[in-house]
């Protein structure tokens, strides 16, 4: 644990030019503390000795007034610039934290560290703001200040600057030590910090259920434990961190005050002037005070460089590698599972379990028209039981999950095939549409929610509304399209959010979006509602798209052109590479593919 | 500071809610007053704090006063002895500051984290006690930012604020009765001075803040909610290209927030420009009054020292003051947004539950009575009579959005009904204790929470004492052995966040497996089926009804699909009348059994019929 660490200079620009400027100003400062410190001793020491009037000491004392401005001066611009450049900095590092989590991808967020990097994007990293603008500028003072006034100090007296000189090494000595007892308790402190933020939080996401369950009373205590254990592990860091302050705090004061005795007791005997006794007695405070300052803001700082350590944690992991060939056309492409296997979470499963199948433009690409340049759209059911690995494979068609075994291969019309694993994902994305098993809408008018940003004419969003059945919706919500719709659509059925979800990927351009995926499009629907969606899943296909299904309803499985049936396995014990023994999922494909074909 | 005197160490219960309401007519409108009284802060702890740091801080002044007459009064050559005094207390100083201050940040970092624990537990039963749509109305991000940054910027207006000023005042009173002892002049000269850095500087950065923090807690909040949609969404945000939508509204809302901090470090820096001026004009006003008094012979020269020197120490206590009144003002706003959320939240007690102590028997019935069910006075559903008794099962189908979770949780009492009513028991639902209704009625939402916890602790949310072999007992019967023995601890598994880790199909089981254990007499599954492939969902209603009916359990289920209602006793086929316009309410279309609605409905056969057309 560095007091600065140069990555945090690498990774956030706003802090460089900060650190240049500190360093500038602790310069100016140090040159102004000795000023200010012999001017007040030439003007105290012979109106202590002898009479004295103002007018004599009329130019000392106008030089004390503008060291005064200037000292007032340079404290604005330090204070002014160390909080923009905090802002910038923790900015910079947030962006970057959250970008590259995104990138990590659902697997990595669904380990736990999705809540854990959402702490730490949010407050976490806000702890960077009282390092940067306390600890910080104190560190650079410690640098310029510090040996600057000592070295005044000893052309004054050397015996109070041998004093200061001995006790000045203590000071990093004890930090050292004490740094190194604190930075372990302080990163548990974090986490403990950020399991009770996801725990609360938890608790009361699901406050609903437990009052349905009149539980809602049990967990009191827990909040009140969480708090508690919060307390105890803070009190326990600051108890540590802040002795090393008291440590600081002891032998600056008290070497001030041994330097201020010592002194004293020589002046008794005039062994030193006045005017040099007074200015090192100023001075004495000055040499420490960065240091007590710095150890002052100890804790902050551990606390920042830990929020910094856990950011380059998150920056450091990491990402899957992506592949950079542009992705073929998807239309007429023809997409291929060979052995795909992905293990599930942390459990001994892979689901799927080797799945291979094939699924795409249809040879009856040229058809009767004539034109022979539309592909017929296809529609794809992914079945299995539950738990088998159908969301995964879809994860895996996205592009958003890297399977652990097999690939994925894509071959476009009159083209060679390219493994999907290849393909640069930002030029698959615009050629898919999701709906999510579980789609999480941003709040917003359910208009607002549906176009997200994009231009759409009233006639066609009326269309697409019509197909999937949240016209039936906006008729029974009381203000329509301007409907304002809470987080995760609260006031709609999970069926309704549903509907809004599969609107909003209804709306994208066919010929640019070929593939469309959706998980179980039709849980929450009625026997009615599951018409409108399966209307809209052989709209997609009329249009030439294909479609691929996680489904478990049999008219969405009659509908399709193709079966593919999912299945899970356990994790070979060897856990090499080889996925566990193919299942059969070629044939059961082919052999319902084949009668399904219109 | 006055602000301690507000509330004299009032000894504060915990955990209650009425507090809540309650708490304005005592101090004003003021949310961080509100909020402050719910930390719950031991007010004699506070004072012991702030008794502390006046010592640290008077240790400090002490020496600088201390040592001045010491160099002066040792320039005049005096015998030693005359001097021992002074040299004795000078060290004592120097150790004293060191050891208080230690003593006064653990003591005012306890204090405030007590009141975080405390604040947060309080909130928590206040919104357990409110009402439901308080908490589900508010974004996620904005939850999480306001039970965690809004309560310790609460919690740290205690450390960075009531006692810093605490401390400022009776130090700074002490130095000036100090100085002005000696030249009551320059006292005043300091008093001004002090009242530059401790209500001028602070004075300078409360305006500003008054008028930036606002917005930049709009944007603060704004910036936690990008943040948490963007990680939740993190999948479909990449896929639909809106990711870089999002990062740049991230980017946009940190500009903001920085341009809100900018304008605040503007003010904070002549803020510390006017306190440091302030120490350098003490020492220029003590100089330019204590000359002319030396020469005067109003003070001696030994006292000009102390006189001079003194003011050096004394403006470590005013210097915290500026920080002090930006922190009264960011947390009045963080307060703010805690006390919206629990006004929210705040039940109408216009009618309290009237009914106590009533004795409970495992044959509670629910009568519901010509009903009408919806939100806010809008019905959804009207015309509704349902009977729930123990024993008993009954469907509520109908198509999606028709109002079935709705009925559902009016029978549960959750929502009052529009009209008609609802009796538990013979007296209606709602002039029990909810905690009495839920153990007898058990409301099994579809989105139910799973829990960031153990398998077990997530069936224990039903019941308290369920035992791992029970636990695992109910998840082979909702068909989960398989998904069981896959796990790496059994039931002592710890589910993802969200259960983002479980599938959809043994999420539901997991749900219906935790109804089962609930000890009520009456259970309320909203769709149990869903996710499931047509099998599974069918074993698994015909096994929840088949294991009510066993346990004497009276049961209503909603669902969509029919083809395993052979099992219950009564249906109730909801739906709009056909001649109906699209926004009236839905009503009962027909009742009866299975076998009765097959032979007589021609919608409930047709449904039917699509479902099991083929496979």
């Amino acid at each position: 644990m560095k007091p600065l660490d140069p990555r945090l200079l690498r990774q956030a620009r706003a802090a460089r030019g900060y650190v240049v400027l500190t360093a500038v100003l602790g310069l100016v400062t140090a040159g102004l503390v000795v000023a200010q410190a012999l001017l007040i001793a030439s003007v105290l020491a012979p109106a202590i000795q002898g009479s004295l009037t103002l007018p004599d000491v009329a130019t000392p004392l106008s030089w004390l007034a503008a060291v005064v401005v200037v000292r007032a001066g340079v404290a604005w611009a330090q204070e002014r610039f160390a909080l923009k450049a905090a802002t910038r900095t923790v900015a910079e590092l947030r962006e970057q934290v959250v970008s590259h989590a995104v990138a990590l991808g659902p697997r990595w967020l669904a380990t736990g560290r999705g809540p854990a990097v959402a702490t730490l994007a949010t407050r976490g990293l806000d702890d960077l703001e009282p390092y940067m603008v306390r600890y910080l500028p104190q560190l650079l003072l410690a640098a310029t200040v510090t040996p600057a006034t000592l070295a005044v100090v000893l052309g004054l007296d050397w015996i109070s600057a041998l004093i200061i000189a001995v006790t000045i090494p203590l000071v990093p000595l004890f930090m050292i030590l004490v740094g190194q007892l604190t930075a372990g308790t302080s990163e548990r402190r974090l986490q403990v910090m950020q399991r009770l933020g996801s725990q609360v939080l938890d608790l009361l996401a699901g406050l609903p259920t437990l009052r349905a369950f009149g539980r809602e009373h049990g967990p009191e205590k827990r909040v009140r434990a969480l708090g508690d254990a919060n307390r105890r592990a803070t009190m326990g860091t600051l108890r540590v961190a802040f002795l090393s302050g008291m440590v600081l705090e002891l032998l600056t004061t008290l070497s001030v005050a041994l330097v201020a005795v010592g002194i004293g007791l020589r002046l008794v005997y005039g062994e030193v002037g006045l005017e040099p006794a007074l200015a090192v007695l100023v001075l004495a405070p000055e040499v420490y005070l960065p240091l007590r300052q710095v150890g002052m803001h100890f804790h902050a700082s551990t606390d920042g460089i830990a929020a910094a350590n856990q950011a380059f944690e998150v920056l450091d992991e990491p990402v899957p590698p992506v592949g950079t060939t542009p992705a073929p056309a998807l239309a007429g492409a023809r997409i291929t599972f060979d052995g795909v296997s992905v293990r599930a979470g942390e459990r001994d499963v892979l689901a799927p379990a080797a799945l291979t199948t094939a699924f795409g433009a249809r040879a009856a690409a040229t058809d009767a028209s004539g034109t022979g340049a539309t592909p017929s759209g296809t529609v794809v059911a992914l079945t299995g039981p539950s738990g088998s690995g159908k969301t995964t494979t879809a994860l895996v068609l996205l592009g958003l999950l890297a399977p652990d075994a097999g690939r994925v291969l894509v071959t476009p019309r009159d083209g060679e095939p390219v493994d999907l694993a290849d393909v640069d994902p930002t030029t698959w994305w615009p050629q898919v549409a999701w709906v999510p098993q579980r789609p999480t809408l941003t709040p917003g008018t359910v208009r607002d929610v549906v176009l997200d940003g994009r231009e759409v004419p009233d006639a066609d969003l009326a269309a697409a509304a019509r197909l999937s059945g949240l016209d039936a919706v906006l008729d029974v919500l009381p203000d329509g399209w301007h409907t304002v719709i809470g987080q995760g659509g609260v006031g709609l059925s999970v069926g309704q959010r549903q509907r809004v979800a599969l609107t909003a990927a209804l709306l994208g351009d066919p010929a640019r979006v070929p593939l469309v995926v959706l998980d179980e499009p039709t849980a929450h629907l009625d026997a009615r509602g599951e018409q409108a969606v399966l209307d809209a899943v052989r709209t997609w296909r009329d249009q030439g798209r294909t479609v691929v299904v996680v489904a478990h309803r049999t008219s969405l499985v009659e509908l399709a052109d193709q079966v593919v049936t999912v299945a899970s396995a356990p994790l070979p014990p060897a856990a090499g590479t080889e996925p566990a023994p193919s299942v059969p999922d070629a044939s059961t494909a082919s052999a319902s593919s084949s009668g399904a074909v219109a | 500071m006055s602000d301690l005197d507000q509330v004299p160490g009032e000894p504060v219960a915990a955990g209650s809610t009425a507090r809540v309401g309650t708490a304005d007519d005592r101090t004003g409108t003021d949310p961080l007053w509100r909020a402050v009284r719910l930390l719950d802060v031991s007010w004699g702890r506070a004072a012991k704090a702030i008794g502390l740091g006046s010592l640290a801080l008077a240790s400090s002044v002490g020496l600088a006063a201390v040592a001045a007459w010491l160099i002066a009064r040792a320039s005049q050559m005096p015998p030693v002895l005359q001097l021992s005094v002074a040299t004795v207390a000078v060290r004592a100083f120097g150790i004293s500051r060191g050891v208080f201050r230690y003593l006064e940040r653990l003591a005012s970092h306890d204090v405030a984290l007590r009141g975080m624990a405390s604040l947060r537990a309080n909130v928590y039963t206040s919104l357990a006690s409110g009402r439901t749509a308080a908490v589900a109305g508010v974004r996620r991000g904005d939850l999480l930012a306001r039970v965690g940054a809004d309560v310790d910027a609460v919690g740290d207006v205690v450390v960075r604020a009531i006692i810093p000023a605490g401390v400022a005042l009776v130090v700074s009173a002490g130095s000036v009765i100090l100085v002005g002892a000696f030249l009551p002049s320059a006292g005043l000269a300091l008093l001004a001075c002090l009242l530059l850095a401790g209500v001028l500087g602070p004075w300078l950065s409360a305006r500003a803040a008054r008028r930036t923090e606002e917005r930049g807690a709009a944007a603060r909040a704004e910036m936690t909610s990008t943040v948490l949609e963007t990680l939740e969404g993190a999948g479909p945000l990449t896929v639909s290209g809106r990711l870089a939508q999002r990062v740049d509204s991230l980017r946009r809302t940190d500009r903001e927030l920085a341009a809100v901090t900018d304008s605040g470090a503007r003010t904070s820096g002549t803020a510390a420009a006017v306190n440091n001026a302030a120490i350098g004009l003490a020492v220029l006003a003590a100089l330019l009054l204590g000359i002319p008094a030396v020469a005067a012979g109003t003070l001696t020269p030994v006292e000009l020292a102390v006189v001079v020197l003194t003011p050096l120490a004394v403006f470590e206590a005013a210097g915290v003051l500026p920080a002090a009144a930006v922190q009264m003002h960011r947390s009045r706003q963080a307060a703010r947004r805690i006390m919206e959320l629990l006004d929210a939240a705040a039940t109408d007690v216009s009618e309290p539950p009237s009914t106590r102590g009533h004795a409970w028997s495992d044959r509670s019935e629910v009568v519901v009575t010509r009903a009408a069910c919806g939100w806010d006075g809008r019905a959804a559903v009207t015309g509704v009579g349902l009977l729930v008794r123990p024993g008993r099962s009954v469907a509520v189908v109908g198509p999606s959005g028709v109002g079935k979770t709705t009925l559902l949780m009016t029978t549960a009492g959750l929502i009052p009904p529009v009209a008609g009513s609802v009796s538990l028991d013979d007296a209606p639902i709602a002039t029990f204790p909810p905690d009495d209704v839920a153990h007898q009625v058990v409301f099994v939402a579809e989105d139910g929470h799973v829990f960031d916890t153990t398998v077990l602790e997530n069936l224990r949310v039903a019941r308290g004492d369920v035992t791992p072999d029970e636990a695992s007992a109910a998840l082979v019967d909702v068909g989960l052995d398989e998904w069981l023995s896959g796990l790496p601890d059994g039931v002592e598994t710890t589910l993802g966040p969200d259960a983002t880790t479980i599938s959809g199909g043994e999420r539901r089981r997991l749900l219906v497996a935790r109804a089962l254990l609930a000890p009520a007499p009456l259970l309320l599954v909203d769709e149990p089926a869903e996710h499931l492939d047509p099998a599974t969902a069918d074993e698994l209603l015909t096994h929840l009804v088949a294991t009510s009916r066993t346990g004497g359990r009276g049961i209503v289920v909603a669902t969509h699909r029919l083809s395993a209602l052979a099992a219950v006793d009564e249906v109730l086929l909801l739906g709009r009348p056909a001649d109906a316009s699209p926004d009236a309410p839905a009503t009962v279309l027909a009742r009866g059994t299975h076998a009765e609605l097959l032979a007589h409905d021609e919608g409930y056969r047709w449904a039917l019929a699509q479902e099991t057309a083929s496979v």
